[in-house]
């Protein structure tokens, strides 16, 4: 299978779950494109689509939560935020992705 | 109005002996080639979508625990009572209607 | 200047980004990519992510502070660019 079918398989599959989650695919197309394509090399590379912006480790209950779309592991953390860490996904009232900063977990926590 | 469509829709499908599941067990059956698990779960049987939410992998060869199917690929948990992924309850599999009948259990696919 | 050293992930766009930032205001820095680096080294870099209740890249330290998540804004004003 080649890497751009994949990435099609792959967004057929996530684009199902996100949408139940108040989630779609960002509208910016490169940076799509460009998480899609790492998700799938990663997946060649480990047997899994592993988030291509946080740190996978030896423990698999914590390499668990980051498979995409790692939402559900994270939600309150991207709510606050209206997107995933990597972006890849935002709240689907969102139409400037661009003016979404990346907050990390410890902040929202602390409120 | 008796049309056939009446008579398609609320067809029970036979898939397999009712002894043949064990308390705590799970088994994968095709009624018309869907993959749906059947699982007993005390005493109740349930039947859910065969195709993980997530990637669609099988989830019969996953592990079930006290109601609670776990899928083999990345670890996602599903209520087969509910069909409900348990950590985003909005995500979740199909449930069909199962009944036991001289015997057999017989699924309705809807 | 103060030193700067970040973590990253060669997978990570917010990543290449931070290191865009820096390459193109002439800010010499020292990366590690996690994804890239021995048993040893991740090791080591997952226990300082922890201790800042980092989730994720890119994890940049500018002197003694730590910015995590790409975040040209503070970059520069920690540098007074
Ligand atoms: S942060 Fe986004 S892209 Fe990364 S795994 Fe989670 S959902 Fe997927
Ligand atoms: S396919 Fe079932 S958890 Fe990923």
């Amino acid at each position: 299978m080649t890497v751009e079918t994949r990435k099609q398989t792959l967004h057929y599959f996530f684009a199902k779950v996100v949408d139940r989650l108040g989630y779609k695919f960002t509208p910016d197309e490169d940076l799509r494109d460009f998480l899609l394509e790492q998700e799938v090399l990663l997946e060649q590379k480990h047997g899994i689509p592993f988030c291509p912006c946080q740190p996978i480790t030896r423990e698999r209950a914590h390499n668990m939560t980051l498979v995409c779309p790692c939402i559900p592991f994270h939600r309150a953390h991207y709510d606050a935020m209206k997107r995933c860490w990597c972006g890849l996904f935002v709240h689907k009232d969102v139409t400037d992705p661009d003016s979404l900063p990346q907050i990390p977990a410890s902040e929202v926590k602390r409120g | 109005m008796q049309g056939g469509l009446i008579v398609a829709t609320t067809e029970w499908i036979p898939v397999m002996d009712d002894a043949s599941l064990p308390e705590g067990g799970m088994q994968s059956a095709y009624p018309r080639g869907l993959n749906v698990v059947i699982a007993r779960v005390d005493g109740t049987v349930y039947a859910v979508s065969g195709a993980c939410a997530h990637m669609g992998c099988p989830l019969f060869t996953g592990s079930l625990a006290a109601g609670i199917l776990t899928c083999p690929c990345h670890d996602w948990r599903f209520d087969v009572r509910t069909g409900e992924f348990l950590d985003a309850p909005e995500v979740r599999l199909t449930v069909y209607p199962v009944r036991s009948e001289n015997g057999k259990l017989f699924i309705n696919l809807g | 200047m103060p030193n700067i050293i970040m973590y990253t992930l060669s997978t990570c766009p917010w990543c290449r980004k931070t290191k865009n930032f820096f390459k193109q205001h002439g800010v010499p820095f020292q990366f590690i990519d996690y994804d890239l680096a021995d048993e040893a080294t991740q090791e080591r870099i997952m226990a300082e992510l922890d201790a800042h209740g980092a989730n994720g890249f890119p994890f940049v330290r500018i002197g003694e502070t730590v910015i995590m998540g790409y975040n040209p804004g503070r970059y520069q004003e920690l540098l007074g660019l």
